[in-house]
């Protein structure tokens, strides 16, 4: 029974979680559809970040992207709702690997500075692009159907966690995270790590792109400033190192306990809930750097000692 | 005895510093050429030109009878050429049996397909080397002597035709090299040939074919060890000039 738990709880949780819309009140409703995409943001970012060891900062873009491609598609072509996520996916890929080949030769922080800029400039780009409405936006056709949202952002999750636990065990994703642990001896062990990086920068983009498509949609109303926005980028990183980056299920994790977190400091203190996050995330890094996935893993066999060591690990 | 690597007027210059100069000699199938020289002679930047990490600035590089100097590095892998770094590279966050099993995954040919099948021979190769009672342990728990292992079958799991050994005795007690010398001969028994690259002077002598001596990059000696070692030009360079 103990052997058999991770294989049955998975899809138990999945099916209790799909069910929820037929329960749940409307507002339960929004903050599943809220969390859900960010979830599946946090687990797209864990593709790069966590198991390549790229620290993107691109995402937000992929995630503009995929917004406006969805837009754009809906507003100003009259296309359906599927074929405007599709273009938004596919914007994607060409921008990961366009972007991609430059910009993932660089390591480090170096590489986190140059994603960086991107999401500034797409915004400015966007913001002078006609068909995109410009700085004013476009407004997308009401669909009243929060169900159908949330069933959607459901499905995405679940297939990006799927791709995630093939990374897990797959030749692929020995190949990424070799590439993590070290770029210079994968290389010599014979990963084609330009390509192998490409590949999952553009993974990790698609995922994303879709999430936006279907943002786009449930909020009906796109800006280049809040599409590009990069505070959104650092909070899929937040979500994915809380819960634990490089594992299958730690992003998820993450995004639900912070997005709780944050939604009942938002009700009870509003004032101070952003010093309070903040504080929550200090602490976590802090005492548990590895996220709760490494905490759940190894807190039965040391106890107290789990946190100490932490601490001491990291000499702080 | 057919050449399995042949290289020729390799040079590579890192703006202005000539850290190789000129340099040819071939390794033959199934042989082990050693390969010395003071500190800065050049040594691991030879081992880094072969493997791919580094680019020549000129000179050709042969390998199995095909130009390789313009290949990247992971190419040179799936060709069958396998490295250690002196500054050992493992995988810290993973376990020492993965580790091994990145090399048997991608390596020579493009490797294993699957997990399990790759764990497997990553398992033999640690049995190899004498390190399969760490197997389940992360590598960054292992030891300075353990970490030279771990290199070892990491490189082997490749199923390399030429091993190039970036020193792998430095800093071994005079039973850990012994430990190695035997492992290092049951690679060349394997059929694997290898260049090696060591500062501990009876080791090298002991294991090598042939013997070649680099200075400020440039080749002074090549041949039998013995007649290297009593070489005056390699005694000068080691030790200095006599002054009169």
């Amino acid at each position: 029974m103990r052997k058999a738990l991770p294989w049955i709880l998975p899809p138990l949780v999945v099916v209790i979680l799909a069910a929820l819309p037929w329960f749940a009140s409307p507002t339960i409703i929004q903050f599943g559809i809220s969390t859900l995409i960010l979830a599946t943001l946090s687990q797209s970012w864990n593709i790069i970040g966590g198991y390549t060891g790229y620290a993107s900062f691109g995402n937000s873009v992929f995630y503009g992207l995929g917004i406006y491609g969805t837009a754009v598609a809906m507003v100003q072509f009259g296309l359906p709702f599927w074929v405007g996520m599709l273009v938004g996916g596919l914007l994607s890929v060409v921008f990961a690997v366009l972007l991609g080949l430059p910009v993932l030769r660089l390591r480090g922080h170096y590489f986190a500075i140059a994603t960086l800029a991107l999401a500034q400039v797409m915004s400015a780009i966007v913001s002078n692009v006609q068909v995109a409405g410009g700085n004013q936006g476009l407004v997308l056709p009401l669909f009243r159907g929060d169900k159908m949202f949330y069933e959607l952002a459901l499905g995405l999750l679940v297939l990006a966690t799927l791709t995630v636990f093939w990374l897990s065990r797959s030749r692929f994703g020995f190949g990424l995270i070799s590439i993590r642990e070290d770029e210079d001896a994968a290389a010599v062990m014979g990963v084609n790590t330009t390509y192998y990086k490409v590949i999952a920068f553009a993974l990790s983009g698609v995922f994303t792109a879709l999430a936006g498509g279907i943002h786009a949609y449930w909020i009906t109303f796109v800006e280049p400033e809040s599409a590009f926005d990069i505070t959104l980028n650092v909070k899929m990183i937040i979500m994915a190192v809380f819960g634990g980056p490089g594992s299958v299920f730690g992003p998820i994790v993450g995004a639900f306990v912070l997005q709780s977190v944050s939604e009942i400091l938002a009700t009870k203190i509003s004032s101070l809930a952003g010093l309070f996050f903040g504080l929550v995330i200090v602490v976590a890094v802090v005492f548990m750097p590895k996220g709760l996935i490494d905490l759940r893993k190894r807190i039965g066999r040391l106890g107290w000692r789990y946190f100490t060591r932490n601490v001491k690990e990291n000499r702080l | 005895m057919g050449a399995i690597l042949e290289v020729k007027g390799l040079t590579k210059r890192f703006s202005g510093l000539v850290a190789v100069n000129n340099v040819s000699f071939r390794v033959g199938e199934g042989e082990i050429l050693g390969l010395i020289g003071p500190n800065g002679a050049g040594k691991t930047t030879i081992v880094s030109l072969i493997s791919g990490t580094l680019r020549p600035t000129s000179g050709v590089l042969r390998f199995a009878g095909r130009e390789i100097q313009t290949l990247p590095a992971f190419r040179r892998a799936q060709l069958s050429i396998g490295r250690t770094f002196q500054v050992m590279k493992p995988f810290p966050g993973l376990s020492v049996v993965d580790n091994v099993a990145v090399g048997a995954l991608f390596g020579s040919g493009g490797g294993h397909s699957d997990l399990s099948g790759a764990r497997e021979a990553a398992r033999h190769w640690l049995d190899f080397v004498g390190l399969a009672h760490r197997a389940d342990q992360h590598a960054d728990s292992l030891g300075g002597p353990d970490r030279k292992r771990l290199e070892l079958a990491k490189a082997l799991a490749m199923k390399p035709k030429l091993l190039l050994l970036d020193e792998v005795m430095a800093g071994l007690n005079l039973v850990e090299i012994d430990e190695v010398i035997e492992v290092v001969k049951k690679v060349r028994a394997e059929g694997i040939s290898i260049l090696v690259i060591e500062h501990v002077m009876k080791a090298i002598q002991r294991l090598s074919d042939r013997l070649m001596v680099l200075h400020h990059g440039e080749k002074i000696a090549e041949g039998h060890p013995d007649e290297v070692l009593n070489d005056i030009h390699v005694i000068e360079a080691y030790l200095g000039r006599r002054r009169v």
